[in-house]
């Protein structure tokens, strides 16, 4: 292990987290809000610690796998730890415990909040808890590979390990080029965005605090009732339309711009996606039947809302869903279990996994009737490889069991019911955010014990980075020498 | 410049490394998935899976918008198909190899007829180089530069018995000449004065012809005044066909040993006049009956390195003057020094040079690559915007691993110190590490992009920010 390259590029990572300060620092002089001294020694202690990681000797020899994998999880750890200074120095969240909670929360896009009354927290506080949504939504890494140069080819390992999915392609040979054109697509929405909530009567900071939210799939909002705040169908419609946007396959909008419209049709991988959440917004919208809601369409508003937050992993929400009927639930909870596509800015298990696992079983009962038979497993088209396929077998059974235990861990150290321990680490796990029972809609992480905390920070993280490279590090083989 | 490589083996890889370092960018096609994963984790390379005579896999790859397709497919066939295809459907240049005996005597045609601008036969120019070698006596590895007169050579030490173990500065070498480099256990040193030569080095020398010639006589006779007579050729593949052929036409006296039986069968209809012998060359009692002794040189050539290198030591310690064996591994060139071997050829290495040396235009006008591709040697004309131009070398911020090897002005050569101003119109030969290609065109190139680009320039000349 190489460790001179893995702190330069830490250190440099951090001096990125130090200009990104900058934004909410910004946000906090413009409000002259007392969260100014925050942001400053924020980024006074930041760039202290960054500079002298910076300033080493470039090593020698190129990044490998290892160093890559290392890079990765200890920089997300890092700004986190980092991120939740302005929390602490501003006492807006007084536990060190709970200030890193809310920054995890917001770096891994899940939106799991620990503030009981968000409204009385300073503008440039809540920018910033934003903002981690939109740095770590397309990858705090990539953005980093974008704009700075990358000595070596290193870079290629770093892209991979951040990227969700299964199989994280390159468009084009460059891989600068490459990040510039994911965080181009990103820029674009979120502009777009912005804009209409802008025009949809959102004043300028509310319309990019839930854009931010929306496109990095994270679900944080400055308001306690979350979208719940805003009563305008328009509203509620454009952050469904942009939660669904964000969980499409970036690589596709790239097809898209070029004109290969062949590509985006062919995508099993999307057809599914919207499939599922088009099913899941009918079968809600049906149950609702009973419900006080005025019309259909606005039954099909919270439902088609609530079944794409809980889809993409963003975790907003229009309505109080504890209140559905229970059929309606139970499809939110299995929702939070799909995820967003792979290359999106979602969370959670990804449908293109749940696609292949599909497939393998077909191919599985094909293998019975013929036992000779030579199959192989195409998604959009091309064939999947076996490496992929198991890996993606082991991914689901990890996950799996990551959600039992950690599930069982949590009802033993909270004492809550089944469904509240469950849907906690599903919804940690899978970077949504809000769950059910005591982490239900207008509720908060808040009373949960300081280990349960620690536990689901840590949830958050395998969530984000595919358990695997987080995972790594808990193996005496990834640091032998 | 938009460059799509087809076939990711040995040669493949070699060029897109290359290629990937300067703002090029390469999309890779091969069939195998494993040796597109190799590429695709060490370059900054896109990858494509699939067979690249199908037009949709070609399009795929963009070539409609490529400025380069590079042909490197294990079929000639293929190769010629790609580069025709990728023509008609708008590429501009392209580079087939071909390496069948067959084709090659047409290569003309496929040229010219089958618009192919630039055809490769890797065994041919090995071969080449190999007669080279042979024939003229020349030392290890010579390129030539400015019309031929500055050359660079490479000399392993145990050729030079009076420099080993001096100190540079203690040498007294000729005027007009330099020790640009010196390759040491697989490193590449850039020497100053307080360097001390050890026995298993190689240097690379730069200078005049004659006073390189006057170097070598002076210190140990490395400059060979007989040429070979009497040729071992082991293995009689695409290359032992051709070298054996060369040889031929300037009167050597040819054996050659293969395996194959249809094939020995095929040489010695082939090659007239050679002696073709059927038998295993690692035979040594099949060697002994032929007189290997009695040969002026002995050229492995099977298709395995292993047996080359032994077949080469084997010769060595029987005391045949010239051996010369073909490995086309990368990355072996330290041990192979170690072993004591004068000069191994590498066909991946000499055709990738000669490629490079058809795609660099402009400005660079010439290059070569050396120590398999870890340094370069490059001549490179210096107009009114360059950098370079203008100030004392010494008070300029000119990198370590880049050497200003010499200037030629007015037809005159001469070695730069750091007095020297560099004037427009002058040439000037670079030795440099490959890494340092893209630092050596920014020395040369005034950059463009308006007074943005200058800013930018100039910006990154201070903080240099980079994630690494």
């Amino acid at each position: 292990m190489n460790y001179g390259i893995v702190t330069k590029v830490l250190g440099n990572l951090l001096l990125f987290e130090t200009a990104a300060f900058a934004l909410p620092l910004v946000v906090a002089i413009m409000h002259r809000g007392p969260d100014i001294g925050a942001f400053s020694y924020s980024i006074l202690i930041t760039a202290a610690v960054a500079l002298p990681m910076s300033r080493l000797p470039r090593p020698k020899s190129d990044l490998r796998v290892k160093e890559a994998l290392l890079i990765v999880a200890l920089g997300w750890l890092l700004v986190s730890s980092f991120g939740s200074l302005p929390f602490l120095l501003s006492g807006s969240i007084p536990s060190a415990m709970d200030a890193f909670f809310e920054s995890v929360s917001g770096l891994t896009t899940t939106g799991a909040t620990i503030i009981d009354d968000i409204e009385q927290l300073p503008e440039g506080i809540l920018f910033w808890r934003s903002f981690m949504h939109w740095l770590g939504g397309m990858g705090i890494l990539v953005l980093a590979l974008a704009v700075l140069p990358m000595a070596g080819v290193g870079g290629f390992h770093i892209f991979k390990a951040e990227s969700p999915g299964p199989i994280s392609d390159k468009l084009v040979p460059k891989l600068k080029d490459t990040a510039k054109i994911l965080y181009t697509a990103y820029l674009g929405l979120t502009v777009i965005q912005g804009l209409l909530l802008y025009f949809g009567g959102m004043s300028v900071y509310d319309a990019l605090l839930h854009t931010f939210g929306t496109v990095g799939t994270g679900g944080f909002s400055n308001y306690n009732d979350s979208i719940a705040a805003f009563d305008s169908s328009f509203l509620r419609m454009v952050i469904a339309v942009f939660m669904v946007a964000a969980g499409v396959n970036f690589s596709l909008y790239y097809a898209l711009y070029q004109g290969n419209f062949r590509r985006m049709w062919r995508s099993d991988e999307l057809k599914l996606y919207l499939l599922i959440i088009m099913t899941a917004a009918l079968l809600i919208t049906v149950s609702l039947q009973a419900s006080n809601y005025g019309s259909v369409w606005e039954r099909f508003q919270h439902a088609f809302f609530q079944a794409s937050s809980f889809t993409t992993t963003t975790g907003y929400t229009t309505t109080d869903y504890e209140q559905w009927p229970e059929f309606a639930q139970s499809i939110l909870f299995f929702l939070m279990f799909v995820g967003g596509s792979a290359g999106s800015t979602g969370g959670g298990i990804k449908v293109v996994r749940w696609l292949v696992a599909g497939k393998l079983i077909g191919y599985e009962l094909r293998k019975i009737l013929h036992p000779r038979a030579f199959v192989t497993l195409h998604v959009s088209g091309r064939a999947v490889p076996q490496e992929t396929i198991t890996g993606i077998v082991a991914f689901l059974f990890l996950y799996g069991m990551i959600f039992v235990v950690s599930s069982v861990v949590l009802s033993l150290l909270e004492g809550v019911p089944f469904i509240s321990a469950a849907s906690s680490a599903a919804a940690t796990l899978g970077n949504i955010g809000p769950g059910f029972g005591v982490i239900g809609p207008g509720e908060t992480y808040s009373h949960f014990t300081i280990p349960s905390k620690a536990l689901m920070s840590l949830l958050m993280f395998l969530g984000r980075l595919e358990l695997f490279t987080f995972f790594l590090l808990f193996t005496p083989a990834f640091w032998k020498q | 410049m938009r460059i799509t490589i087809v076939g990711a083996g040995k040669l493949g890889y070699k060029l897109a490394e290359a290629l990937s370092i300067s703002s090029n960018d390469i999309t890779m096609i091969d069939t195998n998935p494993v040796a597109l994963e190799r590429a695709d984790s060490a370059l900054d390379v896109l990858p494509l899976e699939g067979n690249g005579v199908e037009l949709p896999i070609l399009e795929q790859a963009g070539i409609k918008r490529s400025d380069l397709v590079i042909a490197v497919t294990g079929s000639d066939e293929s190769n010629m198909l790609i580069a025709m295809m990728s023509k008609k459907l708008g590429c501009k240049k392209s580079i087939a190899r071909v390496r069948n005996p067959e084709y090659a005597n047409q290569s003309k045609f496929i040229r010219e007829q089958l618009d192919v601008d630039f055809v490769a036969n890797p065994e041919l120019e090995t071969a080449k180089a190999i007669a080279k070698y042979l024939l003229k006596g020349s030392a290890l590895q010579m390129e030539s530069f400015a019309n031929g007169k500055v050359i660079l050579s490479s000399f392993s030490v145990q050729n030079l018995p009076k420099v080993e173990n001096q100190l540079i500065r203690d040498l007294d070498l000729p005027p007009s000449m330099l020790i640009a480099a010196i390759s040491r256990e697989g490193d590449i040193i850039i020497p100053d004065g307080s360097v001390r030569i050890l026995p298993l080095d190689t240097l690379y020398i730069m200078g005049t012809r004659a006073n390189v010639q006057a170097f070598t006589q002076e210190f140990g006779g490395a400059f060979r005044k007989e040429v070979a007579r009497n040729v071992l050729i082991l293995g009689g593949g695409k290359a032992g066909y051709y070298l054996a052929s060369k040889l031929l036409q300037n009167g050597v006296k040819v054996k050659l040993i293969e395996q194959d039986e249809k094939r020995c069968q095929y040489l010695s209809e082939n090659l007239k006049g050679a002696l073709v012998i059927h038998g295993d060359g690692t035979d040594t009692s099949l060697l002994a009956e032929e007189n290997i002794a009695e040969m002026d040189a002995l050229v492995s050539l099977t298709g395995f390195d292993e047996e080359n290198l032994l077949l080469a030591l084997l010769g060595k310690q029987r005391g045949i003057p010239m051996v010369v064996p073909k490995v086309s591994r990368p990355n072996f060139v330290s041990v192979i020094e170690q072993l004591g071997i004068d000069r191994a050829v590498n066909p991946v290495s000499i055709m990738a040079s000669e490629i490079m040396h058809f795609i660099q235009g402009g400005q660079i006008i010439s290059m070569s690559m050396l120590l398999d591709g870890n340094a370069e040697a490059l001549e490179l004309a210096v107009n009114e915007d360059s950098p370079i131009a203008g100030r004392p070398l010494a008070e300029q911020d000119i990198p370590s691993g880049i050497l200003i090897g010499v200037v030629v002005r007015d037809g005159k050569v001469m070695i730069p110190s750091g007095q020297t101003v560099i004037q427009p119109r002058d040439s000037v030969v670079v030795f440099c590490l490959h890494s340092k290609v893209a630092a050596v065109e920014k020395l040369f190139n005034h950059p463009k992009g308006g007074l943005l680009g200058e800013l930018w320039h100039r910006y990154k000349g201070f903080g240099k920010p980079s994630l690494i």
